[in-house]
């Protein structure tokens, strides 16, 4: 049931009138595993009586197709094709305020919930997380290789055209008016301030032992191909300057 | 999930398919509404819950047990004392601090550190802002899910790490410098990861191993700061010592204030109240400092919204973040508040609000309602420069309004930075610090001995 005809329920879940679920057991069980797994899962739920406060005052759920209750309640009846289907686009309409956790008489957290649940779903590899996330390749470039996530470079009015002429009310050159700001970290247009070389050698392993390299990966393989190449070089030419620091001190 | 609207078409509500409407009669819903706008934006809604503990009690029983080293508020960071949302005291360093900049922030508002620092030299406190800084990486963990909790964790260690290390290269003895948060997503991932870091043994094992390979252990252990302090912390607690140095007199100025949900809603326990502002209901940072320059703050009904910023949303969907800004506090404040200026005291606020206006003309509607953050405000009313330092070029929302009713003169100072461009092109620019301090290890890296 995966022709251009079916429902997005079909698609996910199945159709109600085959026996044949679409997405087998197993997988369900394995992705609700991993949520469960998450050592934040049992302080971000600890019930929930359906009272709706976070919906009430969640700005997604003006929006969007989507409730925190609904997120929470699924998880806490262990609603394994539910979670599944909400982990498909749902899940990504969530702004990340934490109004609902600030709220929630149990104490629960639905944003944060929504955040172990975008976790999941990268592990997993699901189509929705890839879609979602391709306008977000030159944050992440930009991040994993310089350790900020954004740059003035990456501000402009071609990046931005609804926020109107008034990017920069001044006329003048980008690397002019970085220079004319009085912080010396400052005065660079490829990243927000300047990091050391050692400094984003030291993310980057931080990148590598944690995980998110792998996760990269399985999301955006030319992506995380490029990332490797950058940071290999910049790795070499640490080394190379601790060498010559080396040598200096034999001298 | 699809409902079925009056018109017999499916809407969508985000209830779930099993929601029923309560068909209640205008009047009954009114009286609902009233009812919960009373108890909605109170602090009582924040404070009623159970489960609600210190951590920093795990923190300090961590140390005595050898399992972790507390980077502590010492003398030197001459402490100010703060009262958070339970009553619980916060120790504020306002001297000695370490910078952790906003990618945001100094990517695209300038302005916002420029203040800050400009304010710190006027007060003659001592900081360093250096180059062995990471963001927190957690703008990009909430837009994406890219990263996790171990990976958050060694980042939070590593920055701060730095910052207890970083006077070495004045000869300065470890934890003389403390860090101060300027981003409100940094503190408050910051203070969630430093939470789960002291309630899980597990993680401080994992991330022990990654900090150790960096060198980054204090005698083999983690290090934990005693506090997590955002920059509107140190803003409020000098707030009386910021207006000594006031020149413009904003009395008639009507501000509204956008509170971060980063800043107050993430471990809400942590977050200053006062019972001096706002009868304590809501969190006292930003409206303090504005009522010490003596703007009148103007509440509006939607105080407690988001700015719509949504990490991912101001990326890849943006028809939300500009109908959310424009809809839910932009409109509400020019019409219900007559603000003359927003103030926020958050990155990803400031930029949402400053740069959802121009778009509005689109539906016919013009929004011309100034945004910064606190810390620039208060600066313009104590003499900085709007462009030179407060670098308002950078904003897209109608500032040149509020410097003319604040009496500042707009167009001979945009001339004079004008004028100050062409001596940056010969390399006369000016710093608020000695450049060379800015490189502590690594390439570039030149020795000053500071005496104590």
């Amino acid at each position: 049931m995966t022709n251009s005809s079916s429902t997005r329920v079909q698609e996910f879940i199945g159709d109600p009138l085959s026996e044949e679920p679409i997405v087998d057991r197993g997988k369900l069980e394995a992705v609700f595993n991993d949520i469960q797994a998450d050592m934040r899962y049992d302080h971000e739920l600890n019930g929930c009586l359906n009272c709706g406060i976070c919906t009430a005052t969640c700005p997604a759920a003006h929006y969007y197709d989507f409730s925190p209750r609904e997120i929470v309640q699924l998880l806490w009846t262990e609603n394994l094709e539910g979670i599944h289907d909400a982990m498909q686009e749902k899940i990504w309409s969530c702004a990340q305020c934490y109004t609902c956790a600030a709220r929630c008489p149990f104490g629960n957290s639905p944003g944060g919930l929504v955040m172990i649940m975008r976790e999941t779903a990268i592990k997993h590899g699901m189509e929705s997380a890839k879609s979602v996330l391709r306008p977000f390749s030159r944050v992440m470039l930009k991040l994993i290789s310089t350790g900020n996530q954004l740059a003035p470079d990456m501000i402009t009015a071609d990046h931005f055209p609804d926020w109107g002429p008034n990017i920069s009310k001044v006329d003048a050159p980008l690397d002019l008016l970085r220079k004319a700001i009085p912080m010396p970290t400052l005065n660079t247009t490829k990243t927000a301030w300047e990091v050391n070389l050692k400094t984003s050698v030291e993310l980057f392993t931080i990148w590598e032992e944690t995980g998110v390299l792998d996760q990269l990966e399985t999301i955006d393989e030319n992506l995380f191909d490029v990332i490797e190449d950058f940071m290999e070089e910049k790795r070499e030419d640490l080394e190379d300057w601790e060498e010559e620091q080396d040598d200096d001190d034999d001298e | 999930m699809t409902t079925i609207d009056k018109n017999g078409g499916p809407s969508l509500t985000g209830h779930g398919d099993e929601w029923r409407d309560a068909k209640l009669s205008a009047h009954d819903a009114r009286t609902a509404t009233n009812w919960v706008e009373q108890k909605i934006d109170r602090r009582s809604m924040l404070t009623g819950k159970n489960r609600v503990s210190d951590d920093r009690d795990l923190m300090w029983q961590l140390e005595k047990e050898g399992e972790i080293v507390v980077h502590r508020v010492n003398d030197g960071n001459k402490v100010s004392m703060a009262k958070t949302l339970y009553g619980w005291d916060k120790k504020i360093p306002t001297d000695r601090l370490w910078h952790h900049k906003s990618c945001g922030q100094c990517g695209n508002i300038p302005g916002y550190p420029t203040s800050l620092l400009w304010m710190m030299n006027k007060l003659d406190v001592e900081y360093l802002d250096e180059t062995d800084q990471t963001s927190c990486t957690a703008w990009n963990y909430h837009g994406s899910g890219i990263g996790n909790i171990e990976s958050l964790a060694a980042v939070f260690l590593r920055n701060f790490h730095q910052a207890y290390v970083s006077g070495r290269a004045q000869g300065l003895p470890d934890g003389y410098f403390f860090p101060l948060v300027h981003c409100g997503t940094s503190f408050g991932n910051y203070k969630e990861v430093r939470g789960y870091l002291l309630h899980s043994a597990e993680l401080r094992e994992r991330v022990k191993k990654i900090l150790g390979k960096l060198g980054r252990l204090v005698d083999g252990k983690l290090l934990i700061p005693e506090e997590i302090v955002h920059y509107s912390e140190w803003v409020h607690v000098m707030r009386g010592e910021i207006a000594n140095h006031q020149v413009y007199d904003c009395s008639h100025i009507r501000s509204t204030i956008h509170p971060a949900c980063h800043v107050y809603k993430m471990v809400p326990q942590d977050v200053i109240y006062d019972d001096d502002v706002l009868d304590g209901n809501r969190v006292a940072v930003s409206t303090g400092i504005m009522e010490s320059m003596g703007t009148q703050v103007i509440d509006y009904s939607t105080w407690y919204d988001c700015c719509g910023f949504g990490f991912r949303h101001i990326i890849s969907e943006r028809e939300f973040t500009r109908s959310f800004a424009i809809d839910r506090k932009l409109r509400v404040a020019v019409d219900e508040a007559k603000s003359d200026v927003m103030i926020g005291h958050d990155t990803g606020c400031v930029t949402t609000l400053d740069k959802s206006q121009w778009i509005a003309q689109a539906m016919g509607e013009k929004i011309e309602l100034p945004v910064m953050a606190d810390i620039q405000f208060a600066a313009l009313a104590c003499g900085a420069h709007p462009y030179k330092i407060v670098q308002l070029h950078w904003h897209a929302s109608a500032v040149e309004k509020l410097l003319e009713k604040m009496g500042i003169d707009q167009a001979a100072s945009m001339a004079e930075f004008e004028a100050y461009l062409e001596q940056v092109k010969i390399g006369k620019q000016e710093n608020l610090y000695d450049p060379r301090k800015m490189i502590t290890s690594g390439p570039g890296f030149e020795k000053i001995e500071q005496k104590l």
